[in-house]
């Protein structure tokens, strides 16, 4: 069985998943129910949530859930765009080449030809859209679009500090798409509360996100049968258990955690013990008794107060810790343990096995230790002294049922997960086309590129140094960038300078600029160290050692003069300038700046529409143009639903010429919402989502195969069979 | 081969209230609830058609939790319900109905959900302001100083329930045994923060329910061959208590992750046992005169302890732990080696008692927190009823210590809310359209739908027919006997509005709670004097209701906000 067609039926699919997730998005949307076969019931607003739970059957849906759970892997954020931005370019694509097969293909073509000849140009149409992904929108939102880029952090002072009335309308429209209607202001109030009381310096706030990120579960108590105002933050670490002993005590009070029985065991694993009399029973029992009990005056006098245990304490512990006034918590999660030893700096407290005296052991001071009753339930409430930038504080989720405090749950997880996204630079690769005709030709492609010099630094260095340069090509294609430096040999170029293309996926890179002079060639180049905490590729760059000389040796200029800004984090693009006129490429790494946001309802949308159509006028191609094109439609997808239920003057016609002119005319834009949005998060949607659209394209024929998933091995041997 | 089995699709359903099916099982919903609430709520009979028990029944807790609703939509309703009761006791029945109304009224006006539920949370917020405020004509703060108040609270709620086949005297008693049992568990002098103690309810079936009483201490439930062992108790002062959690049976306990090689001729029953002995040695040296133990206690050990006058209670389980070293005083042994003296706890007197056929131990404290109450009923469903409705009471008064207010009972602040918020938003409705860019018609309308949906939980209470009006002063309810003659005169046919605060004597007029009517300000602030003079008032738990009104509307709001149900089959 075979479905011809991979775009038509896509389209199809995503119609109908657009439909679905239409209804819940923006500020208006509505709500969906989700039951389980346990009988569990779910709200959510959510749609990889919604997604997840259709399981869909058709192989196209499945890869489109695929693709945006795996989106929502990385962003956590923008299931419900991704769906209607695909669905949109779909429809587009659909509309476009209709008309070309009307005007192009003959009809006593036969059909099968045709089939054929439509996958050509399917995949014509997906290495455009690849082309235009790698090249075209970094371009474009580097240079154009960055320049209405509004930042979260404040200007006023040089730290960056974040601000936290933009902090509160980018948690406001966040939540806008996540929770219900009614819940939405208190929601992230109750969020910007939790985080600024979290934060125990300005700086600290990326281990903030990390650390709430990490450990969201055990930082959350969830109440059933309340009104949802009843959510409120407690300082301190709530644990989701009971004591088994609870000893009051106030004033200094010392905590410690074991991760084993305090009370030795009769035999270890792996050992024997024999038992020879009666009498040597007794003794070892009498013997693990007073060891017990040892133990707990140790303790004691240590002015331990509260005991935290991974595992279950026999009653002969509890009994001891009662009589010297230690509180016992008992079964902790490994989860619960990790979160109160990074807050407090604390290491578990290793048992003495052999002597009996015991060094002083790993305590910690505490505020408070009491019960916390929520609903008859009973809590362990804990006022750790967080030693890092972390300062414990607990959210208390009320809501009438589970499943809305479920939703609440996922949504602030959700909420830290964007933030954490967002404090992030985010680097844009792209190639500047200069306005010299002669060599504004052919575009190369020069992805993933990387230059590393090991050098020392020899600042306006006249002399000559032995030259350790490596270029490493990723992905082996060495190759092309050597046949790349002797085609601008051949065309005399007086220039070349080869870029630093850092992955995306690199975080933390630190530059180290290296001048170095070159008498005989009187060559000066500029290269970038840039030192990357991944192993992977530096040891790529130890394989092509060998090949790296004889292409600098190809590398030749007169008079090159580079001018350098160097910013740190590339909060300033880096730019080289020739002074030559006759440049052809500069290629441009800038990045989008963490922090960087754009005003609600559909702006960034309506930016890059304007900026692609301009784009697209100046094009000479007609794949780039139409692609473009086509892009720039879709992107105008999004807003239409926003502004779907409103009328009069906020109706989508309205808005859309008001912001268009805005931009032509340099006003700024105005927008009907209050409320912000990560840019990094959009653009991260925007190119998951054409990549998903190009795996979609690619795809000629889908093959139902109606048999027991093999092992690869089988298949391979039945095939040659 | 691998049992992979691929899951079938999910099933998607759009506008889930709009459809027919939907609408029926929620109609069919809110008449089971609405003809339960009320003292004069019709009973439910629950019965497995499996076999096993039957129950009846007209309290919230039992009904929902027996039902099985198979919609999704109506399982977040009873989920949401449940949740409610497990937290305050009180007040299902009520947010359950005036959930199911809200959506079904709010459903038939037919406005935008995003309108709706902007409105309804306006109104809401409206609702729960003006009960927290000080001018609120529906509550009443309690005065701690007389128990009139918190008698009339424990009163309506008994009385509200039905199915515990009480009559009037029996109501009577059992209200002042649970305010009784209440103050028992108030510690007599407290530092900064109060600490209740704990009511345990005794069951004793077949009994008169003027059998009931309440004890202070805790009554050990003792068999009649146990009976016989214990000696006469010989009088003293104080009763020293050694209370175990840690098993005396003997068994030898767990010996660790490795291997344990016995010789053989070694016995470790025989050294544990020993042991055991040489723990009752210590104990009679120690004088205790009563052992209890959480688990079970060996035969021999027993044997050893009773030749020395000891009497040794075993199996009395965790739940009785936590009052058992609260009435001693101790915390229980978990060893049985070496005891410290100051791990043993003392009773201020010991007797034995017969309540019924049952033989009871009874522990009389010092000075605890901890009471019995023995609770009687004819059988074993009355029974039951009569122990939830306890604890909902026993409850209740806990959230009115916290939150000291109760608001008037019987409907009265039901119909004096919609009254008080038809008025509000008749007169000053800018606040809310301000804001939200709804029209005045819309909000009207909505206003209508969320007012009747109170007043018609208010209606729910009459069941028999009769008429149900509303006066033009108070705003309270009313209700009237029925097939009443004619509309000429009221003041005869009515007595008291069903709080029980005000006669029909006075200079009122009346208007049928159906019938449209202009709106009015009720007479807020409660006079001080016509609170005090009327003894016997119906009256609502405040925290209980206020956090009704609030979920049910939330859920309502929740509900109404669903565009799509994805029903997982697999």
């Amino acid at each position: 069985m075979a479905a011809a067609g991979s775009a038509k039926v896509a389209l199809r699919v995503a119609e109908v998943l657009e439909t679905i997730v239409s209804c819940c998005v923006g500020p208006e949307g509505r709500q969906v129910l989700c039951t389980k076969p346990t009988g569990e019931v779910l709200i959510s607003r959510d749609g990889g949530c919604l997604l997840e739970a259709l399981h869909l059957e058709h192989p196209i849906a499945r890869m489109m859930v695929a693709c945006v759970s795996s989106h929502l892997r990385k962003t956590g954020d923008g299931a419900k765009t991704f769906i209607i931005f695909l669905c949109h370019l779909l429809r587009g694509l659909h509309a476009v080449t209709d008309k070309e097969q009307d005007s192009l293909i003959s009809k006593n073509i036969q059909t099968h030809r045709r089939h054929w000849k439509n996958c050509c140009q399917w995949k014509f149409i997906s290495q455009a859209l690849l082309k235009f992904q790698t090249q075209v929108l970094d371009y474009i939102m580097g240079h154009y679009l960055s320049k209405h880029f509004l930042s979260i952090f404040s200007l006023s002072t040089k730290e960056r500090t974040l601000c936290r009335s933009s902090l509160e309308l980018l948690l406001e429209a966040y939540f806008c798409g996540r929770v219900g209607r009614n819940n939405q202001n208190f929601i992230s109030q109750l969020m910007c509360d939790y985080f600024f009381k979290c934060m125990a310096c300005e700086s600290g706030y990326e281990e903030v996100f990390e650390l709430v990120d990490d450990y969201f579960i055990e930082l959350n108590v969830g109440v059933t049968g309340l009104p949802v105002s009843d959510s409120r933050i407690i300082a301190g670490l709530v644990l989701h258990r009971d004591f088994s002993v609870y000893c009051p005590a106030d004033g200094d009070i010392r905590i410690v955690i074991v991760t084993e029985t305090i009370q030795p065991p009769f035999s270890t694993s792996g050992s024997e013990f024999i038992l020879n009399s009666e009498a040597q029973f007794r003794t070892s029992q009498f013997w693990i008794m007073e060891r017990t009990k040892a133990i707990m005056k140790h303790l004691q006098s240590q002015n331990v107060k509260l005991l935290l245990s991974s595992v279950k304490q026999p009653d002969l512990v509890i009994y001891y810790a009662g009589l010297n006034g230690i509180s016992v918590v008992e079964c902790l999660s490994s989860e619960e343990v990790s979160l109160i030893q990074r807050v407090v700096g604390l290491s578990p407290f290793v048992l003495p096995h052999t002597s009996s005296r015991y060094e002083i052991c790993n305590t910690a001071l505490m505020n408070f230790c009491k019960p916390l009753i929520l609903r008859s339930k009973r809590y362990v409430h804990l006022g750790l002294i967080g030693t890092c930038s972390f300062i414990p504080h607990c959210i208390v989720l009320c809501a009438p049922v589970q499943g809305l405090v479920e939703q609440h749950k996922s949504a602030l997880h959700g909420a830290f997960k964007m933030l954490r996204q967002l404090f992030k630079d985010l680097d844009l690769n792209y190639m500047i086309q200069a306005s010299d005709q002669n060599y504004a030709s052919s575009p190369l492609t020069y992805k993933n590129s990387r230059e590393s010099t090991p050098l020392p630094e020899i600042v306006n260095g006249s002399r000559q140094s032995p030259y350790q340069g490596t270029v490493v090509k990723n992905k082996g294609k060495l190759a092309t960038t050597q046949t790349y430096l002797k085609v601008y040999s051949n065309f005399v170029v007086p220039s070349i300078e080869l870029e630093t293309h850092i992955p995306r996926s690199v975080q933390k890179v630190t530059p180290t600029d290296t001048y170095q002079a070159d008498e005989t060639l009187r060559y000066l180049s500029l290269a970038k160290t840039r030192i990357v905490d991944d192993s992977e590729p530096l040891m790529e760059s130890n394989s092509a050692n060998s090949t790296t000389e004889n292409t600098r040796i190809e590398i030749s200029d007169e008079n090159l003069q580079v001018t350098e800004i160097a910013g740190r984090g590339s909060m300033l693009p880096v730019r080289e300038k020739s002074l030559e006129m006759c440049t052809s490429h500069g290629y441009c790494f800038s990045s989008i700046p963490a922090g960087c946001v754009l005003p609600v309802g559909g702006n960034f949308e309506f930016l890059l529409h304007y900026y692609l159509l301009n784009y697209a006028k100046k094009c000479h191609q007609s794949e780039e143009t139409m692609v473009s094109v086509i892009i720039a439609n879709a992107l105008l997808g999004i807003p239409k639903i926003l502004y779907k239920p409103k009328k009069g003057n906020y109706s989508f016609p309205q808005i859309y010429v008001r912001t268009l002119h805005a931009i032509q005319t340099h006003q700024p834009m105005v927008s009907s919402q209050t409320g912000l949005e990560s840019v990094a998060s959009k653009y991260q949607l925007l190119t998951s989502v054409l990549q998903c659209l190009t795996k979609i394209l690619t795809i000629d024929l889908v093959i139902n195969i109606k048999r027991q998933p093999q092992e690869v091995y089988d298949q391979d041997s039945e095939e040659e069979v | 081969m691998s049992r992979l089995e691929a899951k079938k699709p999910s099933f998607c359903k759009s506008e889930p209230l709009t459809s027919e099916r939907v609408r029926a099982t929620l109609c069919v919903l809110k008449g089971i609830l609405t003809s339960s609430y009320g003292p004069s709520g019709r009973l439910k009979q629950l019965h497995n058609g499996l076999g096993g028990y039957v129950c009846t029944t007209s309290q919230s807790s039992a009904l929902l939790a027996n039902l099985s609703v198979t919609h999704p939509i109506l399982k977040i309703l009873t989920t949401s319900m449940q949740n409610h009761v497990s937290c305050f006791s009180d007040c299902g029945l009520f947010t359950a109905i005036l959930c199911c109304n809200l959506i079904e009224n709010v459903q038939r006006i037919g406005l935008m959900p995003t309108t709706i539920i902007k409105l309804n949370k306006h109104l809401l917020s409206l609702c729960t302001s003006y009960l927290q405020s000080e001018f609120c004509g529906c509550r009443i703060l309690v005065d701690f100083s007389s128990t009139q108040t918190l008698l009339c609270l424990v009163r309506s709620i008994v009385t509200s329930k039905p199915a515990c086949m009480l009559t009037r005297q029996e109501i009577d008693h059992i209200s002042a045994l649970i305010l009784r049992a209440f103050l028992l568990t108030i510690p007599e002098n407290t530092k900064d923060c109060l600490i209740l103690g704990k009511s345990i309810i005794v069951p004793l079936k077949g009994q008169r329910v003027t059998d009931s009483t309440v004890l202070p201490g805790i009554l050990l439930e003792i068999s009649e061959v146990q009976l016989m062992k214990i000696l006469p108790i010989k009088k003293s002062d104080t009763f020293k208590v050694a209370l175990f959690c840690a098993s005396l049976s003997g068994d030898v306990s767990d010996t660790g992750e490795g291997t344990v090689v016995v010789s053989s001729g070694v016995s470790l029953e025989n050294a544990v046992l020993d042991q055991l002995l040489s723990l009752g040695r210590q104990l009679v040296s120690d004088h205790i005169d009563l052992l209890i133990c959480q688990k079970v206690v060996h035969p021999s050990l027993k044997q050893f302890l009773s030749m020395h006058r000891m009497i040794a209670i075993d199996r009395v389980g965790a739940a009785l732990m936590e009052p058992l070293s609260k009435v001693t005083g101790t915390q229980p042994i978990g060893s049985l080696g070496s005891i410290s003296p100051s791990s043993y706890g003392s009773v201020k007197d010991l007797c034995t008692e017969k309540f019924g056929f049952k033989h009871f131990l009874h522990l009389i404290p010092n000075e605890a927190t901890i009471c019995s109450l023995l609770l009687c009923n004819r059988n074993d469903t009355a029974w039951d009823e009569l122990k939830l409705t306890c604890q909902t009471a026993l409850h209740v008064l806990q959230l009115t210590i916290k939150e000291p207010s109760v608001l008037l009972g019987g409907g009265c602040t039901e119909t004096h809310l919609a009254a008080y918020i038809r008025h509000k938003i008749c007169n000053e409705p800018e606040s809310i359209l301000q804001d939200d860019g709804c029209t005045q018609t819309e909000l009207q309308l909505l206003t209508e739908a969320f007012c009747s949906a109170l007043e018609s939980v208010a209606g729910s209470l009459e069941h028999d027919g009769g008429e149900i009006l509303t006066d033009m002063k108070y705003g309270h309810f009313w209700s009237a006997q029925p097939e009443s003659p004619s509309v000429v005169d009221w003041p005869d046919l009515l007595s008291r509005c069903g709080c029980g605060l005000y006669t029909s004597q006075e200079e009122l007029h009346w208007s049928f709670l159906k019938s449209t009517r202009h709106p009015f300000a009720p007479q807020t602030c409660l006079p001080h004097e016509a609170v005090g003079s009327a003894n016997n008032l119906t009256l609502d738990c405040f925290t209980a209701k206020l956090s009704g009104l609030q979920v049910a509307v939330e859920t309502a709001n929740l509900i109404l906000d669903l565009s799509y149900i994805i029903e997982d089959k697999n």
